[in-house]
This record gives C-alpha cells, sequence and structure tokens, in this order.
C-alpha cells in the first residue's frame, strides 16, 4: 500500500451543551492513504462531519478535541500553531463543502480567483501565465472559457462546485476532505461532477476523503469506506468486500434500507429504533439496543475496532 | 371527467413575471416570464400513488401548488372531483381545500414552534368548526394512536422542538389526516430523513393510505425513494411532461432520451454497478427563454433537425396505451 497521508489516532472530539457532554467523535483511529478515496459515511448526527472539521481544526465552539492526535506530514497538526495551520489549511488540504457559494469570494471573478490561488502557491508565475493555467484549468473542469470571468453567483451549483475541484488542483492539495459535496446538486448534475472527480482523482492521484450520508455516491467513487455510528468508527474495509459482504450489523442495516433503483424489490428493509442521544448514550456497543444479534456481552462492554478479516476492520463482539 | 379520476389536469400553464428593475421596464417594453409550467396534461386516479419526478426547476413543485390551489393557473385548468377549481375563490375554494392537504420536505418549519403538538393537528377542526375542546382532543388522540405517535398523552403537549424528526413527520402526518382529504400532496416528504427513517416513513405513508383510502401525489427528485411507492410516474423537464406511465413502463423500459438519462444518473449503492451511461452535456437550460422545439435537443444524444423545430406532443409509445413520451424520435 501507499504511504499514508494523514493518520487519526484515537482522535476524541467533545461538545459541552447545557444539556450535557456530546462526544461527537470518539477514539477514532483512520488512516488516509495517498492517491485514494475514502468514503466516510454514516447517518446525520454520526461524527463524520465533526471529524472532517477536526482534522481542518475547524470545530464550531463549543466543539473542542478532546483528545488523540492528527498527523500530516509527520506533524501532528493539532500541535501546530494558528499561523502554520493558517498555512497549511486550503494550500496543502483543500476542502470541498456542500455549498460552494460559501467558500467562494463573492465579488472576485472565478478567474481572479483561480489566479490569485496559483500566484500565491508559485509566486514566481507571472500573471499571464497563470491566466493561461487558468484557463487551461477551466477547460479541464468542463467549463466553457467564456464563463471563467463570471462571479459564483453567474454560475451554476455544478459549476461552482467544480471550480472548487479546481482550486484544489491548482494548489495542488495533498488531501481533498469533501464534505457532501453532491448533496445540493440536481442527479445529473451529481453524476457529471463525479465523472469529474474521478477523471481527476486518476489523472492526478488525487486524495480525497468523502463524507457522505449518500451510500450510492460512496458506491460510485470511494477505494475503501469507513462507517460511523454514534461517534465511533464501527467498519472499515475496502469498497468491494463492505458492500459484499458487510460484518458490523449497523452496516449490514444500513445497506438494505438504502433505495436501490437497479433493484426489483418493492419494499426496503426497516431498521428498527433510531440512533442515540449522545447525551445519554448506551453502555457497551453504542449500537446494542438497535441490534438483532446483541448477546451479553454487548451490553457492558464496548468492542474495539479490529482487523477481523484481512483488510476488513470491524467493531463488533461477533467476531471475537 | 370519469368517476375514476380524483384530479384532472388539463393544459395547466403558470408563468410567473420576472421582477425588473423601473429603468429596466421604461426602456424594454417586452416583459418576461418565468415558465414554470408550460402546458401539462394529467390524471390522478383515485387510490393510486401518482409520482411527479424531475429535477429542480422542472415545474413539478408549481404543478402541485397550482393543484392545491396555493397558486392561480396563468392558463388552463385543474379539476377536482369534476368541479374546475382553477378559479374557484373564497368560501367555495376554502371548502374544497378540506379535501386536500400537503405535507412539506421539512416537518420542522411546517409546524408552529410555539403551539403544541397536538393544538397543531387539531387546529384545522376549530378552523373549520368542526371540533373544540373535549371533542377535539379526543380526535387528535385518535389520529395519534392512528399514525404511531405514542405514548399520546405526554406527546400532546410537547412541542415540535421537543420531537425526533420521525414524530414530527407523524405530526404533520397526523395534521393533514385529522381532516379525512381525499387527496395528499406530498412534496419531497422524505427528503431531509436520514437513510434508516426514509424507510420508516415510506411504510408509514404506504400504511395509512390503505386506512384511510387516501390518493397520493408524490413530488420528488429521488426516482430510488419513488420507485417505492408510485403506481404511475410523470418525469417532467422544463415545465413539461417528457414522459409518462406506469412504474414498471418508466422504470424498465424509459422511452424518452432524458428520462434514460435521469434513471442512469442515480447513484447505486453497489460498486459493482458503477455508471456506464454517458451523461448529457451541460445543465438546465433557462426557463424565461426555453429551447424552441423539444426543450431538451440541445442536450439530447440522438437530436434531429426536427426536434428544435416542432415541440413534440406526448402521445403513446410502443403501442402502449399508457406510456406516453414527448420524443420525435421513439416510436
Amino acid at each position: 500500500m501507499s504511504e499514508p497521508v494523514l493518520q487519526i489516532r484515537s482522535l476524541s472530539v467533545d461538545y459541552p451543551t447545557r444539556a450535557g457532554l456530546v462526544r461527537a467523535a470518539d477514539d477514532v483511529n483512520l488512516t488516509v492513504f495517498r492517491g485514494e478515496v475514502l468514503g466516510l459515511v454514516g447517518e446525520s448526527g454520526c461524527g463524520k462531519s465533526t471529524l472532517g472539521m477536526a482534522i481542518l481544526r475547524l470545530l464550531r465552539p463549543p466543539g473542542k478535541i478532546v483528545g488523540g492526535e492528527i498527523v500530516f506530514d509527520e506533524h501532528d497538526l493539532l500541535k501546530l500553531d494558528d499561523e502554520e495551520m493558517r498555512q497549511l489549511r486550503g494550500v496543502r488540504i483543500s476542502m470541498i463543502f456542500q455549498d460552494p457559494m460559501t467558500c467562494l469570494n463573492p465579488l472576485q471573478r472565478v478567474s481572479e480567483h483561480i489566479v490569485e490561488t496559483i500566484r500565491t502557491h508559485q509566486p514566481k508565475v507571472s500573471e499571464e501565465e497563470a491566466r493561461k493555467q487558468a484557463a487551461d484549468l477551466i477547460d479541464r473542469l468542463g467549463i466553457t472559457t467564456e464563463r471563467m470571468d463570471d462571479y459564483p453567483h453567474q454560475l451554476s451549483g455544478g459549476m461552482r462546485q467544480r471550480v472548487m475541484i479546481g482550486l484544489a488542483l491548482a494548489l495542488n492539495a495533498d488531501l481533498i476532505i469533501a464534505d457532501e459535496p453532491t448533496t445540493s446538486l440536481d442527479v445529473i448534475v451529481e453524476a457529471q461532477f463525479l465523472d469529474l472527480l474521478r477523471d481527476l482523482q486518476h489523472q492526478f492521484n488525487l486524495t480525497i476523503m468523502l463524507i457522505t450520508h449518500n451510500i450510492g455516491v460512496v458506491a460510485e467513487l470511494a477505494d475503501r469506506v469507513a462507517v460511523m455510528y454514534a461517534g465511533k468508527l464501527v467498519e472499515l474495509a475496502d469498497v468491494f468486500p463492505l458492500f459484499d459482504a458487510p460484518l458490523h450489523p449497523y452496516t449490514q442495516g444500513l445497506l438494505k434500507s438504502v433505495p436501490n433503483i437497479r433493484l426489483k424489490e418493492d419494499h426496503l428493509q426497516i431498521m428498527d429504533g433510531s440512533p442515540p442521544d449522545l447525551i445519554n448514550p448506551p453502555s457497551g456497543c453504542k449500537f446494542h439496543p438497535r441490534c438483532s444479534h446483541v448477546m451479553d456481552r454487548c451490553r457492558t462492554e464496548e468492542p474495539l475496532l479490529r482487523e477481523t478479516q484481512s483488510g476488513h476492520w470491524t467493531a463488533c463482539w461477533l467476531y471475537e | 371527467m370519469t368517476e375514476q379520476n380524483l384530479v384532472e389536469v388539463r393544459n395547466l400553464k403558470k408563468w410567473f413575471p420576472v421582477q425588473k428593475s423601473f429603468i429596466e421596464r421604461l426602456v424594454t417594453r417586452q416583459r418576461q416570464f418565468v415558465r414554470a409550467v408550460d402546458g401539462v396534461d394529467f390524471d390522478i386516479r383515485r387510490g393510486e400513488v401518482f409520482g411527479l419526478a424531475g429535477e429542480s426547476g422542472s415545474g413539478k413543485t408549481t404543478t402541485g401548488r397550482a393543484i392545491l390551489r396555493l397558486e392561480k393557473p396563468t392558463s388552463g385548468s385543474v379539476w377536482f372531483e369534476g368541479e374546475n377549481i382553477s378559479d374557484v375563490n373564497g368560501e367555495a375554494l376554502r371548502l374544497k381545500r378540506q379535501r386536500m392537504q400537503v405535507i412539506f420536505q421539512d416537518p420542522y418549519a411546517s409546524l408552529n414552534p410555539r403551539m403544541s403538538v397536538g393544538d397543531a393537528i387539531g387546529h384545522s377542526l376549530e378552523i373549520f368548526g368542526m371540533a373544540k375542546g373535549i371533542e377535539k382532543r379526543t380526535r387528535v388522540m385518535s389520529m395519534m394512536e392512528r399514525v404511531g405517535l405514542t405514548p399520546m398523552a405526554p406527546l400532546y403537549e410537547k412541542f415540535p422542538h421537543q420531537l425526533s424528526g420521525g414524530q414530527r413527520q407523524r405530526a404533520v402526518m397526523a395534521r393533514a389526516l385529522i381532516m379525512h382529504p381525499d387527496l395528499i400532496v406530498a412534496d419531497e416528504p422524505i427528503a431531509m430523513a436520514d437513510v434508516s427513517v426514509r424507510a420508516l416513513l415510506l411504510q408509514l405513508m404506504m400504511d395509512l393510505k390503505e386506512e384511510f383510502d387516501l390518493t397520493y401525489l408524490f413530488i420528488t427528485h429521488d426516482l430510488a425513494t419513488a420507485k417505492y411507492i408510485c403506481d404511475r410516474i410523470a418525469v417532467m423537464y422544463l415545465g413539461k411532461i417528457v414522459e409518462m406511465g406506469t412504474l414498471q413502463q418508466v422504470y424498465s423500459d424509459p422511452k424518452h432520451p432524458y428520462t434514460q438519462a435521469l434513471l442512469a444518473a442515480v447513484p447505486v449503492p453497489d460498486p459493482k454497478a458503477r455508471r456506464t451511461t454517458p451523461m448529457p452535456r451541460g445543465e438546465i437550460p433557462s426557463s424565461i427563454t426555453p429551447p424552441p422545439g423539444c426543450r431538451f435537443h440541445p442536450r439530447c444524444p440522438i437530436a434531429e433537425e426536427i426536434c428544435s423545430q416542432e415541440i413534440p406532443p406526448l402521445e403513446p409509445k410502443a403501442g402502449q396505451e399508457e406510456h406516453l413520451a414527448a420524443c420525435h424520435l421513439v416510436k
């Protein structure tokens, strides 16, 4: 396997609230390797976005990292000072969010944005040369070059999201964190965007952490998949074994309740219960109140994420 | 109007004027319109789930709103139980509206945060003078039980923010059902729900449909979900219906190139089924100046000359009376 780009070790994030302490990410261990697309899936409130924001150290207060380390390029990001972190963010680690409008400067033309990005990263490049590179890039993103002097609000959602990818490319980022990048897009535009992302990923060997609730998007793009439940990483495997033979009962239930347009069956399996209240999480395995395989042990002891099959990690007592 | 149709929509158009600045209005005399819905015809049969699918800007929501008479049609008509409701007003409209209810995407936004759940569910009983006091409370409680909003007594007094997402959606269902409507317009009712809740809500909608003899207009952008609930479906593009048929017909043998693309674009939760069909170029054009002829022709992979000149009629294809498509090139 290739070298690790990012290593998350025993990371925990807390949100103190008036009602009590919420542990949004609980002892998470995860490594992202160069050139892979790692899909991070889970339902709302499972901690997947918290994890993404924690890597960027952009947790919204009162959210706080209370333990662990995040190693990027041999440095623990949690030990950098604010200025060093700022140098890294958006330059070596790029971000793509659900709403690209919030990330683009509304007063700057798309071309200016890209030119500025290129020149910040490579100060030796002349204005003219940078503009040529920007035009090249915009063309590669499937946007006609006559649109490059538009302002962000003049572009469609799909085009704005392409520009975000373009900025990450212009910076030659080591890691792209994409949090629900296609959630606000229509289905055909989403498919176009996924096609583009896949092409660019192959072409430039991009490393992408893809955070989404959309199981279909993960199946389409990811090489490996991490599943989160109630702040815990419960399963981690290559995309094919994960979909073919999921091990954790939560993953099994989740995959069965996803609508699949290609299948003939006409009703969905229903997973009982709902995700727990993280202020008073269940004891032992956090999934045990909903689990059909629950054993005594699950109620008291919390299972750790273990490699139960080669390359397939699960946090479940069934595989002890 | 045949007995089996609850709703008939005939050549429905809804154009919204484009807002312009004062000076622009002086300079250009011509008024511009967003042609949100531009001539659609369909029937909703009693007891069926009729799906209206399309991307944003296709006009599906405006069509739903016109049926509820939340929008007054620019032209064309909507018939409900044999009566043209497109220009009914005042008290007559109010009475018609008892027969139809609506559920929106975000149950939180459609419940008054300052009204207890029980009061919200029973509000329309009071408005229509059908029940109040103890009588109202009893009817609300019984409806809460039927939609699975239990335990009823404590939940009755709760406020929306104290409920879970699933409970809020049940409260919205209860509020719609308490009037015993014939038609429920569900506009993206489960788009915000998580995967595991989604299956539950679909099941609830189907159970309640049986119990209350409901007819649904199910408006959605999510073709994968529509598959689990719709009996018939119409696909809209830029204010027009491009294809309509039974779910089986449209999904297993889509005729219109747009429907084909739309179905192929849906991400499939199976890495072995990664998509190979190329996607149409570009995005939905502006509905202020829609392309002439077939509105899909600039993006269509098989377009010919005629497609840019004549608007294709929505007509039966492959000899199947119920399976309609609007395409010059498909037989």
